[in-house]
């Protein structure tokens, strides 16, 4: 199992007689395709709301589509379900697929009463996990329908940090309205996960299949993006890098003697993470050195990845070594693959400025703000997120407060491609 | 340090979008007008001193062939780009032209100063004569002006480089008696008002009844020596000696020619060739 490691630069050429140039590179990284068409069994654990308020329809309609995801996993995977409300319990203990009628019976028993405590749901979630996750993908879907009243929201972002140390991932899905999704978006972008909103209890199955499929197409994990700058490089100061597919997530980076490492998490086969760098390249110190080149080095990229299918831990990929051509008549020549992913970034974070502004009381700002998001979602090819965005806007413009329903499509709309580019 | 216009976030020097909310930001980096030569902002679509269209140079930068005959051109290339600027290189080879024969130095200093020759060229004497003989009676002294310059670049070259203006042609403002000299290192001088699209070299808004001026009313095109008016697409409309001159129809000015901006003759102008 190998990694496919595909790096580009916003403009491939330099202007030799500029002091400093700004210039982005995009890494995509995704898992080659197994040879024998399997990847590794799944060690998937369902950490499910049942407080009060999801009695009735929405704790039916979720009980369902976890017995509906049941059905679709594979003999060798392992599943752990935990169920919680102001405290949590565990309602199917971490063991293989095999016996689905028992599973699905505990599954059935569960009743909505009670209040929520995320951070008991996402600590049980890690133990039982934990008891399968050797030769395994590790998964944890946290699903919930309110605010973590009983609990503590740091101590969620504490344990998503702990779930990556183990090597499992948490995703976070969101149900209703009435959910946080600041703490949701955070628990999934810790926990390198996804974040999945569902607006109505019909569309919870659709939801969960879709998490399904994403997990179910990882081939790698515990991958790690390492990369040696060149003297004359630095990264941006202010939020160098980000992953901007399949979603948005800032990302934090380590340094390690003159490496920057950056966790990625799984590796899909199918689907490629896109992860944006800020870099500025001050061309002169090397021009001094060799003036006679015009090629100049950029950086090498590298990934460290576990192989869960072989047990195989810290593989490593050979080397990218990137670089940019310096010219004296500079002509920009834009790469549109990597302006597009800059306009997924321009997107997420003019939003977040908007909602930033919004709570600091600054209406006209957010709506300005937001117009430009929707139309950087407009330049993308997106117009579905556009118009969500747009809209906003314009509601913000007549005067009217955004619902819990519009702040949450909105946060949806900036981190994900709703609609993607025609051309692709 | 760039400010980003849409976050205001302080971004280094060099940047292109900004770091925190990536935004494209302007580029603050200064070019030279291929036209005029003057600095402008590297994203403008128009130069803000002579109205050059910045956008289209780049785009007809790409034809190949119209440099060939113009090996000797000066450093900055787009000033032959011009549209305009072909015809006007084609039709100086091609004429007898007084100034070539025996003195290429002195044909050099012409095209480098901007493909604007400072003196009315063999041909166009004649045809001003002609002119002159045929239709207008009008007091212009027609001899002095062609003895006096025709002598002036061949015997000294040097100081057409020396000079920073040189005024070939004015308008003199029929309601004022006012003259306004048409500045000659233009090859297009745009004649209307105050306006955010084509700024004027010849600003009227200051005559009587320049209500009736366009904005962007015509130009005056220097080609090969003589002059081309040309309404741009007015309200009003132009009349040259009282008939009207529809938009897109050229004009080749000769002295003493009647120039109405708008209806009812009430800005209007006489070409005068200077002495």
């Amino acid at each position: 199992m190998s990694v496919n490691l595909t790096c580009k630069l916003s403009d491939r050429v330099l202007d030799s007689s500029q002091g400093s140039s700004q210039r982005q590179l995009a890494i995509a990284v995704s898992a080659g395709a197994a040879v024998d068409g399997n990847n590794a069994p799944l060690n998937l654990c369902l950490v499910l709301d049942h407080s009060g308020s999801m009695g009735g329809q929405p704790l039916d309609t979720v009980k369902r589509a976890a017995r509906d995801l049941v059905d679709r996993m594979y003999l060798q995977d392992r599943i752990s379900v935990i169920g919680f409300d102001h405290k949590a319990h565990v309602v199917v203990e971490n063991q293989p697929v095999d016996r689905i009628e028992s599973i699905k019976a505990k599954i059935q028993s569960l009743k909505a009463s009670g209040g929520t405590c995320i951070d008991d749901g996402i600590k049980l979630g890690l133990q039982e996990t934990s008891k399968g996750k050797d030769g395994t993908v590790s998964q944890i879907f946290v699903l919930t329908d309110g605010e973590n009243e009983h609990g503590d929201n740091e101590r969620c972002f504490q344990f998503s940090r702990l779930a990556t140390e183990y090597n499992m991932t948490l995703h976070s899905l969101g149900f209703g309205d009435s959910w946080n999704q600041d703490v949701l978006e955070r628990i999934a972008d810790a926990g390198g996960g996804a974040m999945a909103y569902i607006p109505s209890p019909a569309a919870a199955g659709e939801e969960f299949q879709k998490l399904l499929k994403r997990v179910q197409a990882i081939g790698l994990t515990n991958a790690h993006l390492i990369l040696q700058l060149s003297p004359h490089v630095r990264l941006a100061e202010l939020k160098p890098i980000a992953q901007v597919a399949p979603d948005t997530i800032e990302l934090a980076y380590q340094t390690e003697g003159d490496a920057i490492i950056v966790r990625l998490g799984d590796l899909m086969t199918d689907v490629e993470r896109v992860v944006l760098f800020n870099l500025y390249i001050s061309p002169t110190s090397y021009t001094a050195e060799y003036p006679d080149r015009s090629e100049i080095p950029i950086l090498t990229a590298q990934v460290r990845y576990d192989i869960p299918s072989q047990a195989q831990i810290n593989a490593l990929s050979s080397p990218v070594a990137i670089t940019a051509t310096l010219v004296h008549d500079y002509m920009p020549q834009l790469d549109p693959q990597v302006q597009n992913h800059l306009l997924a970034l321009a997107k997420y974070r003019q939003t977040q400025l908007a909602e930033q502004k919004l709570q600091q009381g600054d209406r006209a700002g957010a709506v300005t703000m937001l117009q430009f998001a929707a139309k950087t979602a407009l330049q993308m090819g997106d117009s579905n997120a556009s118009t969500i965005l747009q809209n906003n806007a314009t509601r913000l413009q007549t005067g009217t407060s955004l619902s819990e329903a519009d702040r949450k499509k909105t946060r949806i709309a900036s981190k994900t491609v709703l609609q993607p580019p025609p051309n692709s | 340090m760039i400010i980003c216009p849409s976050c205001a976030h302080a971004n280094p020097d060099g940047a292109v979008n900004c770091e925190a909310c990536f935004t494209p930001l302007p580029i603050v980096k200064n070019i030279q007008c291929p036209s005029c030569g003057s600095s402008v902002l590297s994203d403008a679509k128009f130069c803000g001193h002579c109205g050059f269209n910045l956008s289209g140079a780049t785009a007809i930068n790409a034809l190949p062939d119209i440099h060939a005959e113009n090996a000797i051109a000066p450093p900055v290339p787009s000033t032959e780009v011009f549209p305009v600027i072909p015809i006007s290189s084609a039709m100086s080879n091609s004429l007898p032209d007084a100034t070539t024969e025996g003195d290429s130095a002195a044909n050099l200093e012409t095209n480098s100063f901007g493909e604007v020759p400072t003196l009315p060229k063999f041909t166009d004497i004649e045809n001003l004569l002609a002119a002159e003989e045929q239709s207008l009676p009008i007091q212009a002294p027609a001899n002095e002006p062609i003895t006096t310059s025709a002598s002036e670049p061949i015997s000294s070259p040097m100081s057409v480089k020396t000079q920073l203006q040189q005024f070939a042609a004015s308008l003199l403002h029929v309601q004022t008696n006012l003259t306004i000299e048409i500045p000659a290192h233009l090859p297009v001088v745009h004649i209307g008002k105050p306006n955010t699209v084509i700024p004027p070299d010849i600003d009227v808004s200051g005559f009587p009844d320049s209500d009736i001026v366009s904005r962007i009313h015509a130009d005056i095109r220097a080609e090969g020596g003589s002059f081309f008016f040309e309404d741009t697409g007015s309200s009003n409309g132009t009349y040259v000696n009282n008939l009207p001159l529809p938009a897109g129809n050229r004009h080749k000015l000769r002295a003493g020619d009647r120039i109405s901006l708008g209806k009812g003759d009430k800005v209007s102008f006489v070409f005068q060739l200077n002495p």
